[in-house]
This record gives structure tokens, C-alpha cells and sequence, in this order.
């Protein structure tokens, strides 16, 4: 569960008059004067047509890609201006992801692309084993700890990465069309699975075009063309 | 903003240890073995080759050192030449005393070729000789020759009056005679004589292996042989060696010098010694080659690594990575395979030089300075081959890094 009073700040997560720029040639507009809150514990969808700028916000919302103008705080804090070295420690710490791909590495065990998610925080290896066992378990899978990628389906592939996404319990989740590879089944699945998180007390922002998987968030916020076209919450 | 969340976020780095360092390193071989055997073939034979050549020439010309060495260098070997008046010339029989007055020098031994024919036994002469020679020596021939005995006595004071003889290795093995204990005679130029010694090899006068040495009483007594000496071997100190032999050919022949053959016995063995310099760098060379075609190999391979692995650098991104942490990665796995192809290079080079050395009855002499040069070479060639590709992977732009096509 969250807790606020712990929280530096009210949103986990703050876009101010964010614009992003491609040098091109030709030059494009991907993203014009963003701006948007995040609180803890929402669950935010992120919908848009192909071309809108949704991976482009979702890589800047990860600090993954600097914006050519405007702000991010990430619990209170702007990370605009930071070193590469300080954006690594903010991603190892605060933020987690989950792609369409899923991205898991082949060689290693579930428990191990879990485990990956610590990787880089400093944590010690069997604290990081045991919070990752911990953390297969939530997302259903405890029982196939050491079975590696290819011996899982995609549905449960991609609850691997969102255990690995959550591990080190960020202050939000980034999700970028994660049920684009899945059929309707595992989407479904993998929705409840978000949902059941969300109610947990982590915040997910999910980017999405299938309006049908946007349902699932409380408030939807529609791209058009780098722009915000609506904020609607339920 | 308060204290407290200034402190949060100054907490906030990536860190990574050197196990996990090496740990993800070494995750891109674990899965990709094949690849990482065939990849590292090219260093395992470049460091093979050279710790094998290397440790090869060091336990062969250690060899040959040490025979120089135990053979000393100041050995000359005075001969008549072929003078203008070209009959077999030989030396004046008082040669032996002249050059013995020469201040430097401390052993004069002269020795004289009789012909005839050595035989194990007077039945068998159809002719062969078996290529042995019956020399008549002094006294002191093995000691200026710093040679040994396999077996018996050399002649003395007393044997060399006698029908007594002693066998070259050479000799020896070709009469088939093993030792002296049967107290065995041979049909010497007509005349029976018994076998007293056998020498070693004389690796500074290989053409005394092949002959029957008796002492110049036993050859005038018995043979009826009184000849001015053909070769005298004189050791003097080794400061003066070049100065004894420039004044070596007016002191035995002060009428016709050019007559005189002076030879320093131990060019022999450094002209062995030389050749093989000569094919210790050209297998260096070889050797060089071969780890600069396996540098290429292991980078390539590592270019190619980063290429198929984007994706992966793009999510080690996302999961907090620093560019350091990327390029310790593959710096890592190029070490890796480099360190891996080292010293099973290393331990291949020793097998070869130790089987070839056993092969060659030479001692094994493999230096430490081989052994760590060879690991050390891999190290710095894991550097360089692993360095661009690392700086490729570390400055991927994470976004490009997680696009899939
Ligand atoms: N590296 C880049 N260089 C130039 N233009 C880019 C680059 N990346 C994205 N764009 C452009 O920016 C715009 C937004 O792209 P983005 O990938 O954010 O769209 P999206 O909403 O995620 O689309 P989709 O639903 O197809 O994934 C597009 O017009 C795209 O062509
Ligand atoms: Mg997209």
C-alpha cells in the first residue's frame, strides 16, 4: 500500500510544457508543450493513433530521451539537466519498464530476468534473488522460477517482465503497449494483472492504442499529433 | 524542497559489483558457446605457437648453451692447409712444443691420422672400413677436449705403450662394442688391440667420434708409425684466444704461414646456435600474425555481439545501466574470450615444446616470462579488440537501442 507521507511530493510524476524535437532531416514535432501530473497510485492510460507520440513521451516519462524543451519531476524532483550517469541512477531506483517485445534475455531463468531489475541498484545478490522470488510469486508465477524465456508463454513471459518492472519497487511503471503481442486471452489476463497491482498501490502508466485495454484506467489521456487532446478521468 | 529529499536523491545511482560485473560479462558466452570456441581459435594458436617456439629455442639452445658453456670457447684447432705445394701436408713435428711456448696457451694435444683399417675381428676384411679412423693422440686429448668417458679408461702414461685402444662413440657403436668389461679386441691395421675406453660424443671435434685412438708409443711400437702431428687442439685463456690465434700460423710455420689452418672449434655451435635465432624469429613472426588475425577475430565478433544484442543494451538501459556498466560488459566478454584463448594457448604451447623436447632428449626449459607474457599478450588483446565495440554499445542512445524494426 502506499504511503503518501513517505512521498517528497504529491505526484509521482510531473510534465511541464514538454516538447520534443526531431533534428531530422525532415525536422518533426513529436511531442508540442506537454503538460500533465501523475499522482501515486493512478492508473493512467495513454491512448493515441500510430504517430502520435506516444513511445516518444513514454521514453521521456523514463528519462530514456531528454525533451528539447520543458520539465520532468519524478517525485518532486526535475531530472531535466541531470548526467547520463544520474538519469542510469533515477531508471535503477524509480522507474520501471514494460515493452511490447517483453525484452526478456534468453540465457537466464525467469527468476533471473526478474532479478535483473536489481541489477543495477546496488542491492546484494540473495536479497535480490529473494525479492525477486518474492515478486514472481505476485505475478502468479512462483512455480516457474527457473524455467527460462522460451519455455513460457507469451502471456507469462510478459508477467516476468512485469515482475522484473516492479522489483525494486519503483514510483511508477511505464508500460508501452504491453498486450500489442499478446492474443485476446493473455491480454485480458495481463490487464487484471495491472489492475490488481494499481489496487495494490502501484502506479502504471499505460501507453496503448487498443481502446478496449485503455478501459482498465481510471483517467485517459488521448495524444493527437504531440498534443494532449483530452484528460478525462472516470 | 526539504533535507530529506534531497538526501533521497543523492542516493540515487546505479551500482554494480565486480562479481556481477563479471557475472554479466560472462553471460553473453555462456549462451552463445560455439561461438565463442570458434572465435578464440585464432589467439589459442598465435600464443600456442609462440610460448611453443619460444619455450622450444630456450630448451634447445639451452642445450647447446650449456654444451658451449661446459665446452668453453677457446679451444683452436691448428692444422697444415693446402699450401701452394699441394702434397697432404702436415705439421712439423716440433709444432707441438712451439705453440706450447705461446704465453696464453695451457694445453697443446696433438694427434695424428694413421691409415688402415678397423675391424672387430681378422676374419671379416672384405674391404669396409666402416668410415673409422685410427688416430694416434697424446695424452691429454680428452681433457683438451673436455670430453667423458661412457665407459673404460682414456690412455695413460702406461696403456699407450700398449696394443691398447679407445673408441669414439661413433666407433664403438658401429663395431657394436657397448662396453669395455669383456675386455673386447679389435683387428687394427693388422694387429690386435684391446678396447680399454669409450668416449662421449666430442661435439667440438665430431671427426674424433668416428675414429680408434691409440698413443703414439703404441703406434710407433706396434704399427711402425712415426708422423709429425696432422691436427693439434691447443686451449689457451680465453682473453688472449684471438691474439694466440693470429700468432698461431708464423709460430708452427714461420717459412710459410698461409700454410697454417687455424679453426676456433666452438663456431660450430654458435652457428647452430645462430640458425636457430635465425628460425626463432621467423616463427615469432608467424606467431605474431596469427594473434593479429585473432584480435580481428575477437572484435569482429564483438561488433557483431553489440549489433545483435541492441535490444538487450537498450533494456540493461532501461533497467539502470550507466554507459560504464555497458562498456564493462562487453569489455568483460572480449577479456573473457581473450583470456580463454590465451591460456589454452599457453597450455597447448607447453604440451608441444614438452612432447618435442622429450622427443629430442633435450632438457624443458619453458621460462615464467613466456607463460605470463602469453596470458599477459591475451589481456592486452581482449583491450584492444573488446575497446571499440564497448564504446559502441556504451553510446548506443537507449531509445535506438530498444527499437525493433
Ligand atoms: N528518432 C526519430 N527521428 C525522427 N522522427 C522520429 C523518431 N522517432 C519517432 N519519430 C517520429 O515522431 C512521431 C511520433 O513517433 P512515436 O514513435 O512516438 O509514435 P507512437 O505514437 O508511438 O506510434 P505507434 O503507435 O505507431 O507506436 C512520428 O511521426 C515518428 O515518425
Ligand atoms: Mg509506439
Amino acid at each position: 500500500m502506499i504511503n503518501l507521507e513517505n512521498r517528497p511530493s504529491q505526484f509521482a510524476l510531473e510534465l511541464k510544457e514538454i516538447s520534443k524535437i526531431y533534428p531530422g532531416p525532415p525536422i518533426v514535432q513529436a511531442l508540442s508543450e506537454i503538460s500533465m501530473a501523475v499522482t501515486h497510485g493512478e492508473l493512467l492510460g495513454i491512448i493515441g493513433s500510430s504517430g502520435s507520440g506516444k513511445t516518444t513521451l513514454l521514453h521521456i516519462m523514463g528519462t530514456l530521451s531528454i525533451p528539447s524543451s520543458g520539465s520532468i519531476f519524478i517525485d518532486g524532483r526535475n531530472v531535466v539537466g541531470m548526467s547520463d550517469k544520474q538519469l542510469s541512477g533515477v531508471r535503477s531506483q524509480q522507474i520501471g519498464f514494460v515493452f511490447q517485445e517483453f525484452f526478456l534475455l534468453p540465457g537466464f531463468s525467469a527468476l533471473e530476468n526478474v532479478a535483473n531489475g536489481l541489477l543495477y541498484s546496488g542491492i546484494p545478490s540473495d536479497e535480490r534473488k529473494e525479492r525477486s522470488f518474492e515478486m514472481l510469486g505476485r505475478v502468479g508465477l512462483g512455480h516457474r522460477a527457473n524455467h527460462l524465456p522460451n519455455e513460457l508463454s507469451g502471456g507469462e513471459q510478459q508477467r516476468v517482465a512485469v515482475a522484473r518492472a516492479l522489483v525494486h519497487n519503483p514510483s511508477f511503471v511505464l508500460a508501452d503497449e504491453p498486450t500489442g503481442n499478446l492474443d485476446s486471452e493473455n491480454t485480458a489476463s495481463l490487464m487484471g494483472l495491472l489492475t490488481t497491482l494499481n489496487e495494490e498501490g502501484t502506479t502504471v502508466i499505460l501507453i496503448t492504442h487498443d481502446l478496449e485495454v485503455a478501459e482498465s484506467a481510471q483517467r485517459k489521456i488521448t495524444l493527437r499529433d504531440g498534443r494532449v487532446d483530452s484528460d478525462l478521468s472516470r | 524542497m526539504d533535507h530529506s529529499t534531497s538526501d533521497k536523491f543523492s542516493e540515487l545511482h546505479s551500482k554494480m559489483g565486480l562479481r556481477d560485473i563479471l557475472s554479466v560479462g560472462s553471460s553473453g558466452l555462456r549462451t552463445r558457446r560455439v561461438r565463442a570456441a570458434l572465435s578464440v581459435i585464432g589467439i589459442t594458436i598465435g600464443i600456442a605457437a609462440l610460448v611453443g617456439i619460444l619455450g622450444l629455442s630456450q630448451s634447445g639452445s639451452a642445450d647447446l648453451l650449456k654444451d658451449l658453456d661446459a665446452l668453453g670457447t677457446n679451444l683452436l684447432t691448428v692444422q697444415a692447409g693446402d699450401g701452394f705445394r699441394s702434397q697432404q701436408a702436415s705439421l712439423s713435428s716440433d709444432a707441438t712444443a712451439m705453440i706450447d711456448r705461446i704465453g696464453p696457451v695451457y694445453e697443446v694435444s696433438a694427434t695424428t691420422k694413421i691409415t688402415g683399417g678397423v675391424f672387430l675381428n681378422d676374419l671379416i676384411q672384405d674391404g669396409r672400413t666402416k668410415g673409422i679412423t685410427i688416430v694416434a693422440a697424446d695424452l691429454n686429448l680428452l681433457s683438451a677436449q673436455r670430453g667423458s668417458l661412457k665407459s673404460g679408461k682414456f690412455l695413460d702414461e702406461m696403456t699407450s705403450q700398449f696394443p691398447f685402444v679407445v673408441l669414439g662413440s661413433v666407433a664403438a657403436e658401429r663395431l657394436g662394442i657397448r662396453n669395455t668389461s669383456a675386455n673386447q679386441r679389435i683387428w687394427l691395421k693388422g694387429k690386435w688391440f684391446i678396447v680399454i675406453g669409450i668416449m662421449e660424443p666430442l661435439p667440438l671435434a665430431a671427426d674424433l667420434d668416428r675414429s680408434a685412438i691409440i698413443g703414439y708409443p703404441a703406434a710407433y711400437k706396434f704399427l711402425g708409425f712415426d708422423e709429425p702431428p696432422g691436427v693439434i687442439y691447443v686451449r689457451a685463456y680465453p682473453e688472449h684466444i684471438h691474439d694466440v690465434r693470429s700468432v698461431m700460423p708464423a709460430t708452427v710455420n714461420p717459412e710459410n704461414p698461409e700454410e697454417v689452418q687455424v679453426g676456433r672449434a666452438s663456431d660450430v655451435l654458435e652457428a647452430r646456435i645462430a640458425a636457430s635465432d635465425t628460425f626463432l624469429n621467423l616463427f615469432v613472426g608467424l606467431g605474431a600474425v596469427a594473434l593479429l588475425v585473432g584480435t580481428i577475430g575477437i572484435a569482429n565478433v564483438m561488433v557483431i555481439a553489440v549489433i545483435e544484442r541492441r535490444n538487450e543494451i537498450g533494456l540493461r538501459r532501461a533497467l539502470g545501466a550507466t554507459k560504464f556498466h555497458i562498456a564493462s560488459q562487453f569489455l568483460t566478454e572480449s577479456l573473457l574470450l581473450s583470456i580463454l584463448g590465451g591460456i589454452t594457448g599457453v597450455v597447448v604451447g607447453m604440451l608441444v615444446t614438452a612432447i618435442y623436447a622429450i622427443s629430442q632428449d633435450w632438457s624443458i626449459v619453458i621460462p615464467v616470462y613466456v607463460i605470463a607474457g602469453g596470458i599477459l599478450c591475451s589481456i592486452l588483446i581482449g583491450g584492444i579488440a573488446g575497446f571499440y565495440p564497448a564504446m559502441r554499445a556504451a553510446n548506443m542512445s537507449p531509445t535506438e537501442a530498444l527499437r525493433t524494426k
